[in-house]
């Protein structure tokens, strides 16, 4: 039996205002899962994965992310154990250089600095920028910042990864460059987007989310060819699964 | 590239220059923190009316501007915006002290021009150590040195996260700049009527980005404590550099070296 990494119970949040953006959810992701999360804008994917790290404590309800309930005093483990990537990477680096920003969460980690400089050498080839190692941050196109966002996780060796909205601002040799790397990454991988071809060829399995309520949960070959389903919660069926005319 | 442009490159190219591979460059950051801080404070304590022997105290920066290889003119173009603010310093010292301190030949030169100039200078070259430290020495690589001698994490990360939050403003003011420039054609700068709505969007994204980038340091084992990496052990022209350059900053405080070296060719 698969060991359950991800483990929400009924969880709920709103905002100070009392708009409801979660609705009683309930999700169980095992150890080297890789989940879809689908929805159309303003469904809740984003506030859905910023909670499970998180970066907003007042829900209602239940986390365990392996084993550990997510609260305040159980952040720093938690977040040991996960690398999330920012929907928009402008966010998310901040430091000088690719390589500086790479070696950011090992150093925070207090590993001296021949295993930090291993570990930046070795995320940067992953995602093949290598090259980028110097570049400042500010000259990066946006497909590099992508790269260069999910290079400065996998330096973090997360058990599992989240990402929002990955494939935004990626060329098709960069997407392809992307699909690669998460794919070639074996652990638990929970990837929020609306772009359903790019879920298609990254995740075994999708959850749909729609008003802030789980709708569906399922294979990614049932739901992403579920065309009823799809519209009536504002998505279209992938464009590799659609008939050309 | 418009003037937010030139500014983002200016920041570029400062942290650019800190990290090239030149002698003063590899010198360890506590010294030149060290060295900076004390001429700062010398520099500063000569009397008013001192001019001549402030005059010499520009030898340590002129040493500095020969030894890291940095343009003068560059430096002299990028405080060009703060420049003209300290040299104001003092600038109504002649209307308050018209005591005759000096005559050159039938010129009465009162105290309060004296004055004036010794702290124009002492403005011009505190400004410039600074440059020289910062051009010379990452910004990690100061707050480094700011964590050795003990100083509180909280002040040092905000120095540190100050210093980014310029480069984030600065995009913001770009990105916004440019989308109004878009779509007011012709129009040259920003009308005062969008003033307020666009300073107010700007803050309003700037502090949103700046909160994100927060979420991503902590979400990457952010305690508090700016790990650079900068770990350096002390060389012996760590410690040659500042006692050297110390004792001379002692010597040009001490005795009047301008006068004494008149006093040889006259």
């Amino acid at each position: 039996m698969s060991h359950v990494h991800i483990d929400v119970e009924n969880l709920s949040f709103s905002y100070e205002s009392g708009t409801p953006v979660l609705r009683e959810m309930n999700l169980h992701v095992s150890e080297n899962e890789s989940v879809g999360i689908i929805g159309a804008n303003g469904a809740g994917k984003s506030t859905f994965l910023k909670l499970l790290v998180g970066l907003n404590l007042n829900f209602t309800g239940k986390v365990r992310i392996e084993e550990i309930p997510l609260e305040k005093k159980t952040l720093p483990k938690i977040r040991e154990k996960i690398g999330y990537v920012f929907q928009d990477s402008d966010s998310q680096l901040f430091m000088t250089t690719v390589g500086e920003d790479v070696a950011f969460a090992p150093r925070n980690y207090g590993l001296p600095e021949e295993e930090v400089e291993k570990r930046v050498q070795e995320a940067l080839e992953k995602v093949h920028i290598a090259h980028l190692r110097d570049k400042s941050i500010f000259k990066l196109s946006g497909g590099e910042k992508k790269l260069a966002s999910l290079a400065t996780i996998l330096s973090m060796t997360p058990d599992m990864i989240f990402l929002d909205e990955p494939s935004v601002a990626l060329d098709p040799r960069n997407r392809r460059n992307l699909i690669r790397v998460l794919n070639e990454f074996g652990h638990l991988k929970l990837i929020a987007s609306h772009d359903l071809d790019f879920i298609w060829d990254t995740c075994s399995r999708v959850i749909l989310i729609s008003g802030g309520q789980l709708i569906a949960d399922g294979t990614a070959d049932e739901i992403l060819r579920d065309q009823a389903l799809l519209e009536e919660n504002g998505l279209e069926l992938p464009l590799s699964l659609t008939e050309r005319k | 590239m418009n003037k937010i442009g030139q500014a983002i490159s200016e920041i570029q190219s400062l942290e650019t220059l800190s990290k090239e591979d030149r002698w003063v460059n590899r010198l360890h950051p506590l010294s030149k923190l060290f060295l900076t801080v004390f001429y700062i404070a010398v520099t500063v304590s000569f009397p008013k009316y001192d001019l001549s022997g402030l005059l010499v105290m520009a030898l340590y920066p002129a040493a500095v501007f020969l030894v890291s290889e940095l343009s003068f003119k560059d430096a002299l173009r990028r405080l060009r915006v703060v420049l003209p603010l300290v040299a104001a310093v003092g600038i109504l010292n002649p209307f308050f002290d018209r005591e005759v301190v000096l005559t050159i030949g039938s010129v009465q030169v009162w105290g309060g021009v004296l004055s004036m100039l010794t702290l124009m200078i002492k403005a011009v070259l505190t400004v410039l150590s600074g440059y020289l430290l910062i051009a010379t020495t990452p910004i990690e690589k100061i707050c480094y040195a700011l964590r050795i001698i003990h100083i509180p994490k909280v002040f040092v990360v905000v120095v540190l996260l100050i210093y980014r939050y310029v480069t984030v403003l600065l995009q913001e003011a770009r990105r916004i700049t440019q989308a109004y420039a878009l779509r007011a054609p012709g129009q040259k700068g920003v009308h005062y009527k969008v003033w307020g709505s666009l300073l107010g969007q700007m803050l309003l994204r700037s502090m949103d980005r700046a909160n994100d980038l927060y979420d991503s340091m902590l979400l990457r084992g952010f305690d508090g404590e700016f790990h650079t990496g900068a770990k350096e052990k002390l060389k012996p022209s760590d410690f040659l550099w500042p006692v050297l350059w110390g004792a001379i900053i002692i010597l040009l405080r001490l005795f009047p070296v301008a006068e004494l070296l008149g006093g040889l060719f006259l």
